[in-house]
């Protein structure tokens, strides 16, 4: 209890450091420790490429998904909606639609089938978590009818370039993540329709007193992860060049486990985008570095599950502190 | 008076970024004393009491209870050395009934083992609700109760066990004549039985009613401790605030102009057949009892709560809010009860609380003009004396009065062509309470029409022009506030007319 007052305040500071900062350390000692295990490969640049482009996919994914969950909501069906647009966009290509249409036309899909979502859960009354998981269940119930189960083949050659063609050194898909996060940066804080996201997460009454149109609101944001979902599993379809069914389900947990990697990040407690790529790469970089490593893809994800619980603790514990 | 100690407080600090709120206090509470604490918003006093209570901690400081030493490290500490606490914000679990709030954090009684006993559990509620001589529904969860009855929830959770020191931190702010009634009976009893009892309040009538001795805080510091026989309103106010407050309300300035509201025939589930009108510079209050329907009436002018039949007119052109958005949009505002269930998102700054209602204005084609806010908010955040280290702060650290200048500032940079305030200076203090009421003037006289619901009859009777009193969702008078005084005030909100 008796303790100097100056003792107490650097503690607060270190407290709020660690708050803000904790999680990127985290990730920089993550990243050195591997290179130090294996420095001829893992800190090669031709490694770190591969990181950000594998995390390409999953970061455009999670960008949508943080959208959603600044309002409190979450978003079960991204998996599904990827896996779905892929299958669809595939198709539409194969059954001889211009490659540029056949994408359009996905995106249009994915984005009305989070607007679905947002109908259901904003207006309908649903809990996000029910509502999200009967669509989830439904949207890929559809990709398995459509493609009759199996993988689809034989895209356009055209169609290559968005998944592993690139511009100069960078590769297109890592060019799209990086104006997804600009956009969604953009938009939470820069606009009023992030301000209001983010009033909506904090006291949903409140804002509407305020005048804001809750539901509204929350329904746009269910479109906007269905958009970048369905953009995610466009990139990936590409990227694999076939489409799969159920190609886009890991998207489901990784996403919100990269979204809640990154609400420890930079903010207390609130979903952010900076955060949230923070969250992918730490996830990359860890499925990276074990598979380096020569660790079993099982024992990967143990090991992820643990990470998450600890970046999580250890901010909830420097919170305390304060 | 036995002058025993119940519990000492020596050099208790404590500091947030930026902010010292407690610069070393020292203080003790008697046996069988009713104690004062009053100090202006942001004095420090819920920073105390919150370290009494073990959710804050100190960052210097001991305890004595009669002269012994003890440690606080949490509420369980707390509560083993027999304090019990009303804190300033209801802090209730929603969902929770009123049982289960009130014994929240305390072990519940346990039948065949593991088993809660509810039977035993609502038994010992009862047991409490007697005592305090209220009634409200025990099973249901408290977000069906009214915020009269939600308030005395939380003041039931003081008695959920035994204390021998009471902190009571602003409990009546919610509470109608009646219930605060019946709060000082039981903490008369309390005092009688030689418990001590810590009372903090912005209401100096009331503090000069029920206490022995009070505490003046002022910037973190106790600054004056006295006996309450030594003490005047006129005292307390210049020791609080440093300076003389030569009347409550600030003089009324302009007249009302021509009809700017009218409303006939409203009506939903609270309100019957309301018909009245609003001049544009006018203020208007609506007196009733608490549960009269008084909430409900701007509620439904605000658009949050449906009508089922009636007309408004906002100036002679049709007005039909069907959600706040409308309401806003043109020009009609609510400073609402709740602040922090309905006014504040308490984890955002103090900027996007202040601007959230007026974003449209402070944007151009969606995006933020973070320029326009910040000085905008500023500009209205000064006009109500907010007191704040930095505009970026969540307002979650601000204390609870300067809290409520938030919701206010909030409407204020609006420029609202009407005003609806429900409650507007709950938890104010004197000083800013004074600097609130002069905005209000200063907008009526500018042209707002003001409509204003308060439980502090003072408060309507030295602010409005003219009084519509309804009583259970039905209008009753509608008087002139000429020669209202106290007495015939409270006889027309009980629907009777004396001559
Ligand atoms: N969690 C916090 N973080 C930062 N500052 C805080 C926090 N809590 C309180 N403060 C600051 O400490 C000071 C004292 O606040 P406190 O709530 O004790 O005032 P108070 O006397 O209870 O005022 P009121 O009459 O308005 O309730 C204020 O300046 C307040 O802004
Ligand atoms: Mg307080």
């Amino acid at each position: 209890m008796k303790q100097t007052a100056l003792d107490n305040d650097k503690e607060k500071r270190t407290g709020a450091f660690i708050r803000t900062w904790g999680t990127l350390i985290g990730f920089l000692l993550l990243m050195t420790i591997f290179s130090a295990i294996r420095p001829d490969v893992f800190p090669s640049g031709r490694n770190l490429k591969n990181i950000i482009e594998q995390v390409a996919t999953l970061s455009i994914v999670a960008s949508g998904v943080t959208v959603v969950m600044i309002t409190g909501d979450f978003d079960l069906s991204v998996g599904a909606i990827a896996s779905l647009v892929g299958i669809v966009t595939a198709l539409l290509m194969k059954a001889g639609m211009g490659t540029f249409a056949s994408i359009l036309i996905g995106l249009t899909l994915g984005t009305s089938a989070g607007l679905l979502n947002g109908l259901i859960i904003a207006y309908g009354g649903l809990s996000a978590f029910v509502g999200t998981l009967a669509t989830m269940t439904a949207y890929s119930g559809a990709a398995l009818l459509i493609s009759k189960g199996t993988t689809v083949f034989g895209l356009p050659e055209n169609f290559r370039f968005l998944g592993q063609g690139s511009l100069g050194f960078l590769p297109i898909s890592v060019i799209i993540m990086l104006l997804t996060l600009l956009g969604i940066y953009i938009l939470l804080e820069q606009t009023t329709f992030g301000r209001r996201l983010y009033a909506i997460g904090g006291n949903e009454e409140a804002s509407f007193l305020s005048g804001i149109r809750t539901k509204q609101i929350r329904f746009i944001a269910f479109g906007i992860s269905g958009f970048f979902a369905s953009l995610g599993g466009i990139v990936l379809t590409s990227r694999l060049y076939s489409a799969h069914p159920q190609a886009g389900s890991p998207f489901m947990l990784n996403a919100a486990a990269a979204v809640f990697l990154g609400m420890t990040a930079f903010r207390e407690g609130e979903a952010n985008v900076w955060g949230t790529l923070l969250g992918v790469l730490i996830m990359g970089v860890m499925g990276n570095g074990l598979n380096i490593l020569g660790i079993n893809t099982y024992a990967q994800s143990i090991l992820t599950g643990v990470i998450i619980v600890l970046a999580v603790l250890l901010s909830s514990l420097a919170k305390k502190k304060a | 008076m036995s002058e025993k100690q119940a519990l000492r407080i020596e050099n208790l600090k404590k500091s947030y970024p930026g902010v010292k709120a407690l610069k070393g206090v020292n203080v003790s509470f008697n046996e069988g004393e009713v104690h004062g604490l009053i100090g202006e918003n942001g004095a420090g006093k819920s920073t105390l009491i919150k370290i009494l209570a073990g959710i804050v901690k100190a960052d210097t400081g001991s305890f004595f209870i009669r002269d012994e030493e003890i440690t606080i490290r949490s509420s369980k500490d707390s509560s083993s050395n027999g304090l019990s606490f009303i804190h300033q914000e209801l802090n209730l679990v929603t969902y929770f009934n009123a049982m289960e709030n009130i014994f929240l954090g305390h072990s519940y009684p346990r039948r065949f083992g593991p088993l809660v006993d509810w039977k035993a559990l609502k038994k010992r509620t009862q047991k409490i609700t007697d005592t305090l001589q209220v009634s409200f529904p025990l099973d249901r969860p408290v977000s069906y109760l009214s915020a009269v009855d939600r308030a005395m929830v939380a003041i039931a959770r003081a008695f959920a066990v035994d204390g021998n020191v009471y902190f009571m931190d602003e409990p009546a702010t919610a509470l109608t004549d009646i219930e605060k009634e019946k709060l000082f009976s039981v903490i008369k009893n309390l005092k009688a039985q030689g418990k001590t009892v810590v009372y903090v309040s912005h209401n100096l009538d009331d503090v000069l009613q029920i206490t022995d001795r009070i505490t003046v805080m002022r910037d973190g510091a106790v600054v004056e401790c006295k006996k309450t026989s030594e003490m005047t309103k006129d005292t307390l106010i210049s020791s609080m605030i440093g300076k003389d407050l030569e009347s409550s309300f600030p003089k009324r300035l302009g007249s009302p102009a021509e009809t700017l509201l009218s409303v006939s025939h409203l009506s939903n589930s609270h309100i019957r057949d309301l018909s009245f009108s609003l001049r544009a510079g006018e203020i208007l209050g609506i007196g009733g009892l608490v549960g009269s329907g008084r909430t409900e009436l701007l509620e439904s002018i605000f658009g949050s709560r449906a009508l089922f039949s009636g007309e408004m007119l906002l100036e002679g052109d049709s007005y039909k809010p069907s959600s706040p958005k409308d309401a806003i949009a043109s020009g009609v505002v609510l400073v609402p009860e709740e602040r922090r269930k309905q006014g504040l998102v308490m984890s955002r700054s103090i900027f996007e609380n202040i601007s959230m209602m007026s974003l449209a204005d402070l944007s151009h084609g969606g995006l933020l003009d973070h320029q326009a806010i910040k000085e905008r908010s500023h500009e209205a955040g000064d006009k109500v004396r907010l007191k704040s280290a930095d505009y970026r702060n969540h307002v979650g650290t601000l204390s609870g009065g300067n809290q409520q200048k938030v919701v206010f500032a909030k409407t204020v940079l609006q420029q609202p062509k009407v005003l609806m305030l429900d409650e507007p200076s709950k938890g104010v203090d004197v000083g800013a309470r004074f600097e609130i009421y002069s905005i209000i003037q200063e907008l009526a006289a500018s042209g707002t029409g003001v409509i204003i619901v308060s439980s502090d009859f003072n408060e309507v009777l030295g602010l409005a022009d003219r009084i519509v009193f309804i009583k259970d969702g039905y209008q009753t008078f509608e008087k002139e506030n000429s020669d209202i005084d106290q007495e015939s005030y409270l006889n027309y909100c009980y629907g009777r007319e004396l001559s």
